[in-house]
């Protein structure tokens, strides 16, 4: 009787997985990854402080809510109908990704409001986009509380395991924040180009993209639109591009996800194939 | 980290107002550690005004974090109307303040105006609509203790990624010097309390001499000038305030050996 070694009764050549090849990286190109998408299908969550869905830029595109939240004694509650948007903040992001992926199905969490906006919040907001079956999820948040460390790492992790592309704001400052420094998530900073589709990759980790984050007009609480500044409106056009990405190729793993958006860089030379 | 760094370096308008900065938060650390008259209020007051000034804003509202409550609480505003403004209290995670206190992440958004509700309430309280506001994180110790908001640039223009810059810089200051103040004020009630009002007079002049005897005396400036550097390197980072205990603990021991 042979003995497998834990984990690695995948490796067994009668379990082996024939799985498809994707391009060679030179031979990717915009058109192959996102062009013609309009990210039908393909189901994204917006983890903010709710959207607006009677903002015109949103009119109406919200297949679904929820909105989080944590009692004084730490019990967490969830209310599935249409709820407001508590600053605008996440009506801009929502805006951004229907922009550039207007067919998407899109889930409104949220997980700071009137009510406050505590760590646990967000990690339960995670953990619902894990357990419904997210393929996308814009965090243009964290928290820096040292005690969510461990958690948020271990969901991380487990989105990644699940294939659900995590896509965070770089933190502007100089302290630790989560979950945007760890390897499982896709986190973005900011240049000035506006250009929904230009992005930069960076080989110094953890902000490995910048996106159009400076200037970007926005969707705002109220009807209007504002420009607004951050790195947090630069994470929802990789959101956007990921959610096109994975209309026209679904069963993308993260690594892959991260691989054909540096192949695609604006910085990232290709052959002149 | 770098990215912020480097643009404040680069900026000579930057480098000016992060060293204005740290002389005023300087002074005034070093005023209240020796028991001047630099109230806590008045400390919040001096950091509004010096980021409107330096920024060039036409005002500037300070808000701290009531754990308690989850609220932010509005203490301090700079330009508008604001001396009719009155204390209030807005939900974390409610309105432009209120996000970036949530998330920690500064937030610069233009054409406000347009939008009421967004900015309807700092705005309201410094008398006017503004077309612009740039809003930053205070952090201490790995927490958001408040935020500190700016309203529309004098030249009329939006605050620009260089502005985000320096003033979350400037917050990183400023919320040091408010939580020793914070510190400070606390314990300065619990002594009144404890020894009781008719005592209190007594303290502060006693405090009020030491200072004048300090400000006159060469050697204690000196002292005091070295007992600035302190908070400095400590808030630098733990690295650099363990390199820092290592080099004086080293030099004290070898003056001991010097002295026997």
């Amino acid at each position: 009787m042979s003995f497998t070694p834990a984990y690695s009764t995948a490796f067994d050549p009668e379990q082996l997985e024939l799985l498809k090849a994707l391009l060679p990286m030179d031979d990717i190109t915009p058109e192959w990854a996102w062009g013609g998408a309009t990210g039908r299908g393909v189901k994204v969550a917006v983890v903010d402080s709710g959207v607006d869905a009677d903002h015109p830029v949103i009119a109406g595109r919200i297949a679904g809510y929820t909105a989080i939240t944590v009692s004084s004694t730490d019990e967490l509650s969830y209310d599935d109908a249409p709820h407001e948007d508590a600053s605008g903040h996440g009506t801009a992001c929502a805006g951004i990704i229907l922009d550039i992926a207007p067919d998407c199905e899109l889930y409104s969490v949220r997980v700071m409001g009137k009510m406050g906006g505590k760590g646990a919040a967000l990690v339960a907001g995670i953990r619902w986009v894990i357990d419904h079956g997210i393929h996308v999820a814009n965090l243009s948040l964290g928290t820096t509380k040292r005690f969510f460390f461990g958690e948020l790492h271990a969901l991380t992790d487990e989105a990644y395991f699940n294939h659900v592309t995590l896509v965070t704001a770089a933190n502007n400052f100089p302290i630790p924040s989560f979950p945007c420094e760890y390897a499982s998530v896709v986190s973005v900073g900011s240049h000035a180009t506006n250009d929904p589709f230009l992005y930069y990759y960076n080989p110094a980790p953890p902000t490995e993209f910048g996106a159009f984050g400076i200037d970007v007009p926005c969707a705002w609480k109220g009807g209007g639109i504002s420009k607004v500044t951050g790195n947090s409106v630069a994470a929802p056009h990789i959101t956007g591009i990921v959610a096109r990405i994975l209309e026209k190729h679904p069963s993308l793993t993260v690594f892959q996800v991260k691989a054909i958006l540096r192949a695609l860089a604006a910085n990232v030379a290709r052959s002149a194939a | 980290m770098a990215t912020v760094e480097a643009s404040v370096s680069g900026n000579p308008d930057d480098v000016r107002f992060a060293a204005s900065l740290r002389e005023a938060l300087g002074v005034a650390e070093t005023a209240g550690a020796i028991g001047a008259r630099v109230t806590h209020a008045e400390l919040l007051q001096m950091i509004v005004a010096t980021a409107v000034h330096v920024l060039r804003a036409r005002a500037g509202a300070l808000l701290l974090v009531d754990e308690d409550t989850e609220e932010l609480v509005f203490e301090v505003a700079v330009g508008g109307s604001a001396d009719e403004v009155k204390q209030f209290r807005v939900p974390v995670g409610h309105g432009i303040a209120g996000q970036v206190a949530v998330t920690g992440q500064p937030l610069a958004v233009s054409g406000a105006a347009e939008d009421p509700r967004a900015a309807t309430d700092i705005a309201d309280r410094v008398g006017y609509r503004p077309e612009s506001i740039l809003c930053v994180p205070l952090f201490y110790d790995d927490e958001v203790i408040g935020v500190l908001e700016l309203l529309d640039k004098e030249s009329g223009t939006s605050f620009t990624a260089e502005d985000i810059g320096s003033l979350s810089l400037f917050a990183n200051q400023a919320a040091v010097a408010i939580e020793h103040s914070r510190v400070r004020s606390s314990l300065a009630a619990l002594l009144r309390d404890v020894l009781g009002g008719g005592l209190d007079r007594t303290l502060e002049s006693d405090a009020s001499a030491f200072a004048t005897r300090v400000s006159e005396d060469p050697t204690s400036r000196d002292a005091l000038a070295l007992a600035q550097l302190v908070p400095e390197i400590a808030n630098a980072g733990e690295r650099e305030a363990q390199a820092c205990r290592t080099i004086l603990e080293a030099f004290v021991g070898y003056l001991r050996t010097r002295r026997q």
